[in-house]
């Protein structure tokens, strides 16, 4: 029997008033994976996080975290997950020390030592004032307080954001790393596809409140490519299954499917010759949520936009 | 709770302290000085107290810390909201008690007994004390979705004025004195009518607990209410 997946959310909606913002969102994340949440700002990754959280409900659909419904547990979910928040503010008059003097007794499951631990190698000043942290430091005591609890799921909200390259690649190195290691699931939204790619096992693409695609990152670099070939087979590429962008430059024209083994039978069978080109997470993500094709619009209407 | 309680009191202290001078001060001094008659005087300060404290208190428990960003880390701690709100409301009901206690001692050791007794201004601290705590939970229901203070203690100046005019309208002689128990001000309905009887207190106590009750149960709703997306 497979084990049961940490997240799961099927056809989950969600309005403000008479704005969508998720419309039927679907998927999984498995038990010790690192998933990485994508999409463009507005995408509604914020509201499905604060829904997974039980901070907001679903209008319609099905949740389920560590096998508990955020709806009706939101509270046993909170405890058991660590949870960093976008551009999160604590409580800046607390001095570090008494924030997690105040934090701790909220969760049963906080190890106090392993909090030192983690101060100690954040290298947190326990008598500044939060208010007085660098914004460096301040995300070093919101990861602290997502982690002392030990949780079974760690969700992180465009935990970067704000912070400078070096302490980007820090996190990403320092922080995934361990928590794969612990066999902690990771679930962190991005729109910095570039930091994402070396550590997420999978990811989710949202777009206007849909999932376009959920794959392991490895599966997903290897179905989805760029084919180059002639401009004169601009209509076999129109035709191609899974067709996610189709420009035209001059003589040659340029396509990206997400399935390259049915892209190649078709164009070996109208005896096209194509020159594949593997894609970053970025040129995939781009692909995904500004080349696809929608629906009804037709080739030449792909060829006049990018024109 | 206790650890909730505790961080109001580290953010609201400054405020019980700064309520407690000014009301305390003119007690003494307004008293001290006897330019005008004590029940005067003393009504003096119990309508500063019930003007300043509400407004002080309901501003700063909810939305100062919605403007500080602070909010959303407080509502998504595994703590069910109603007991955020029971804390912030023990700490407003503090913070509107606590320097009307201050006013009451010093009125005693200063004019105790001497134009009125110590019982007459006991009665009159302990209704005007009843006043800012109801008009309180009112300001903190209706300013709690607010985004800021200043927002915050505009509206319940609003609240106030309202309340004020609304309760001078319910003591019109034509008006039903059982009228009188809906307004947050009839503990002290004898600064607005010295001539009609006083609705029984038995009715006033009944009603304003229903108020304050349903708008404090309308808050709790109110403070998790989604606002973003």
């Amino acid at each position: 029997m497979s084990e049961m997946p940490v997240i799961e959310m099927r056809g989950v909606a969600k309005s403000f008033g008479s704005k969508s913002v998720l419309r039927g969102l679907d998927l999984s994340v498995a038990r010790g994976q690192t998933f990485a949440f994508l999409g463009r700002n507005g995408a509604g990754k914020t509201t499905a996080i604060r829904t997974l959280l039980g901070l907001l409900k679903a209008d319609a659909g099905h949740i389920r975290v560590l096998g508990l419904d955020p709806a009706k547990d939101p509270l046993e979910i909170r405890r058991r997950v660590g949870y960093v928040a976008e551009d999160q503010a604590m409580f800046g008059w607390m001095r570090v020390g008494q924030l997690l003097w105040f934090m701790a007794p909220f969760y049963p499951t906080w190890d106090a030592p392993w909090a030192k631990e983690l101060s100690d190698r954040f290298e947190l000043p326990l008598k500044t004032r939060v208010k007085h942290l660098s914004k460096g430091q301040g995300f070093r005591v919101a990861l602290l307080l997502a982690l002392a609890h030990r949780p079974e799921l760690v969700v992180l909200d465009d935990p970067t954001l704000g912070l400078d390259p070096i302490m980007r690649k820090e996190f990403l190195r320092d922080l995934v790393t361990y928590l794969q290691g612990e066999r902690v699931t990771v679930f962190f939204s991005s729109h910095l596809l570039y930091e994402v790619e070396p550590v997420a096992d999978a990811v989710v693409i949202l777009d206007h409140g849909r999932v376009v695609r959920q794959a392991a990152t490895e599966d997903l670099r290897a179905s989805v490519k760029r084919l180059l070939t002639a401009a004169e087979a601009v209509d076999v590429l129109r035709g191609l299954p899974g067709l996610l962008d189709l420009t035209h430059h001059g003589r040659q024209a340029s396509a990206v499917v997400e399935d390259i083994l049915s892209a190649r039978a078709v164009l070996a069978k109208a005896g096209i010759e194509a020159q594949e080109i593997d894609l970053n997470l970025d040129e995939i993500f781009e692909a995904y949520v500004i080349g696809r094709r929608k629906e009804g619009q037709d080739a030449k209407t792909d060829l006049e936009r990018v024109a | 709770m206790p650890k909730l309680i505790w961080k109001e009191w580290h953010e609201q202290g400054w405020k019980l302290g700064f309520g407690c001078l000014v009301l305390g001060a003119m007690a003494v001094i307004g008293l001290r000085s006897r330019i005008i008659a004590d029940e005067s005087m003393i009504a003096w300060v119990c309508f500063l107290g019930m003007a300043l404290l509400p407004v002080l208190s309901s501003s700063g428990l909810v939305p100062a810390e919605r403007s500080e960003r602070s909010f959303e880390s407080l509502l998504a701690l595994p703590v069910p909201r109603w007991r955020i709100l029971a804390a912030k409301t023990a700490m407003g009901v503090v913070l509107c008690a606590g320097p009307m206690i201050v006013a009451a001692l010093a009125s005693l050791l200063v004019a105790g007994g001497r134009e009125m007794t110590g019982g007459e201004m006991i009665a009159l601290y302990v209704r005007s004390t009843a006043a800012a705590v109801l008009l309180f939970v009112w300001m903190l229901a209706l300013t709690i979705r607010l985004p800021n203070e200043t927002r915050a203690g505009l509206l319940g100046l609003g609240v106030l004025i309202f309340w004020i005019i609304a309760t001078l309208g319910l003591a019109y002689p034509s008006v039903p004195s059982s009228a009188m128990t809906i307004s947050p001000l009839a503990f002290v309905y004898g600064f607005f009518n010295d001539f009609v009887g006083e609705p029984p207190l038995v009715g006033v106590v009944a009603a304003q607990a229903a108020i304050a009750a349903a708008l404090w149960c309308w808050a709790a709703r109110q403070m998790g209410a989604e606002d973003r997306s």
